[in-house]
């Protein structure tokens, strides 16, 4: 009988535990790395693509962060305009914006006082206190965005980080299958392998889609005249991320805009038939590519890990929320297709297996 | 024409080249193009085995295909005495452990390298996404694979063939 193989899982469970438990001390430190990580993830098969052609990884590298730079001071030298426009735009409606949505709460605000059946200083308290707390999150609106400062530093900062490991390339786990010992080292890399396969299409299907929202209903909006086309692009963009909300987030954003800008609920209609568009093309081109072999999650795992992953780890947790989860559900299959087989659960039995060789 | 040399010498990768040499010369890969042989190069894996570390062992699930670059691996299984019989020893350039890339499967024997050798690993998720990914590559190693297959269930049926019947 061959010699049992022992997984020796818990030293491995208790390595795992300790490195999630540091992990989670340092994650403030560790962020830009792993931001950086990630990037270079995602980057990684452009760079793999021209590397097959014998091309050095090194030059590869550095030739891709020039195109880079050059294509986005391109970009920003196109949009510059657009975007310099909007932001003076914004920042000089944006007290007309707040006097006419205070209008709008005070008209309301009436309406509901006499409509309600509760006396009308129970009611204008409830409505205040209501009002109260919109304006007071208005109001630390700056304070929060100010507190995003750090992560906007690390938008400098993990493009350097992701240039070393864009550089070593899978060197790295070259030198970890190295070290591992030599009987697991077939098992370990196929699980490896499997995993790799799953997040790499997810990553950069999700990545794909919303930069395709994005690009889609910023000149969708553009054509249509909307204010605020590259925000509310950004918005659409943005939370593509999540399943059912997303596809709404932009459009109302869009449809609202739209009705106050010209006064009328046609324009509305039009942004939301612009939207429904996007989504339809969305659903018909991208996500038959994106889906294919990719880990997909039910709404309801993908909203507790966000709350989970935000609630736990801050902004770092909110983006690698999903990320981790399709992880463990890759894990978890993988590690069912690893015991289904070791233990010769799912043997594979042709039809015609008893058909003499000819 | 020697700036023309350097500059390629300079753009291009040496390691990579080297590899893509070798996997050219394998018949598992001989269809190939440069940059189809440079795809496959990027889902292999290298690992350095020890004299007298273990591959894989009889009973054990396969998921790889070994290639062995340089030194020397042996095939062993235990005989009815529970002492290992040798039934191979692998040569540079030859490959073993491919019906792991078609099913997973306990392993029919024991692979040890003897001397200090180089093994790439071909993992059957790898080629599966090379199948995804590159068609024509994962036709063709498959393909070879399936006429490996046949040459040796023909070998297997004619050996059964040429035993004397057993009367009834």
């Amino acid at each position: 009988m061959p010699e049992e193989r022992r997984v020796p899982l818990g030293p491995a469970l208790a390595v795992l535990a300790a490195g999630l438990y540091a992990f989670y001390r340092l994650h403030e430190a560790l962020t830009p790395f792993v931001l950086a990580a990630a990037f270079a993830y995602v980057v990684n098969p452009v760079v793999s693509y021209f590397e097959a052609r014998g091309l050095r990884r090194a030059h590869l590298v550095i030739a891709g962060y020039l195109a880079g730079l050059a294509l986005g001071y391109a970009a920003y030298a196109g949009i510059k305009t657009v975007l310099v426009g909007e932001t003076e735009f914004l920042n000089a409606n944006a007290p007309a914006y707040a006097r006419q949505l205070q209008a709008f709460v005070l008209s309301e605000e009436a309406k509901l006082t006499r409509t309600l059946p509760l006396p009308p200083a129970v009611a204008e308290r409830a409505l205040g206190a209501a009002m109260d707390t919109v304006l007071q999150r208005v109001q630390a609106l700056p304070s929060q965005i100010f507190g995003l400062v750090p992560f906007l530093l690390h938008a400098l900062l993990v493009p350097f980080i992701g240039f070393f490991f864009l550089l070593d390339g899978p060197a790295g786990f070259d030198g970890l299958i190295q070290a591992a010992p030599s009987r697991y080292v077939e098992q370990a890399v196929h699980l490896a392998g499997d995993i790799d396969v799953s997040l790499g299409n997810y990553l950069r299907g999700i990545l794909i889609a919303a930069a395709a929202i994005t690009i889609a209903s910023f000149a969708g909006l553009l054509t249509l005249g909307v204010d605020n086309a590259a925000a509310i692009a950004l918005l659409a963009g943005v939370t593509s991320f999540m399943p059912y909300l997303g596809a709404v987030v932009g459009a109302l954003a869009g449809f609202a805009m739209a009705v106050y800008q010209f006064g009328s609920l046609w324009a509305g209609v039009k942004v939301l038939i612009l939207f429904a568009g996007i989504r339809l093309a969305d659903e018909i081109l991208l996500e038959p590519v994106i889906a294919r072999h990719s880990v997909r999650l039910h709404p309801l795992v993908f909203l507790l890990a966000l709350i989970v992953g935000g609630e736990t780890f801050g902004f770092l947790g909110l983006v690698f929320a999903i990320p981790a989860a399709c992880i463990l559900k890759a894990l978890a299959k993988v590690a069912w297709a690893w015991y289904a087989s070791e233990r010769g659960l799912a043997p594979y039995a042709p039809s015609c297996e008893a058909v003499p060789y000819t | 024409m020697d700036a023309l040399k350097a500059l390629t010498r300079w753009l291009t990768d040496p390691a990579l080249s080297k590899r893509k040499k070798f996997l050219s010369g394998l018949d598992l890969f001989a269809d190939l193009s440069g940059s189809e042989l440079g795809r496959v190069a990027q889902g292999l894996h290298a690992r350095t085995y020890r004299p007298g570390e273990v591959v894989f062992v009889e009973g054990d699930i396969g998921r790889a295909l070994f290639i062995l670059e340089s030194g020397s691996v042996e095939l062993t299984r235990r005989g009815a005495d529970g002492k290992p019989v040798v039934l191979y020893a692998l040569k540079p350039g030859e490959f073993f452990g491919e019906m792991a890339l078609l099913e997973s499967l306990p392993r029919s024997a024991t692979a040890t390298a003897t001397e200090t050798s180089r093994l790439h690993l071909l993992y059957r998720s790898k080629l599966e996404a090379l199948l995804h990914a590159e068609p024509r590559v994962g036709a063709a190693i498959m393909g070879h694979l399936a006429r490996l297959l046949s040459a040796r269930l023909r070998r297997a049926t004619g050996a059964l063939a040429s035993l004397p019947v057993p009367h009834a």
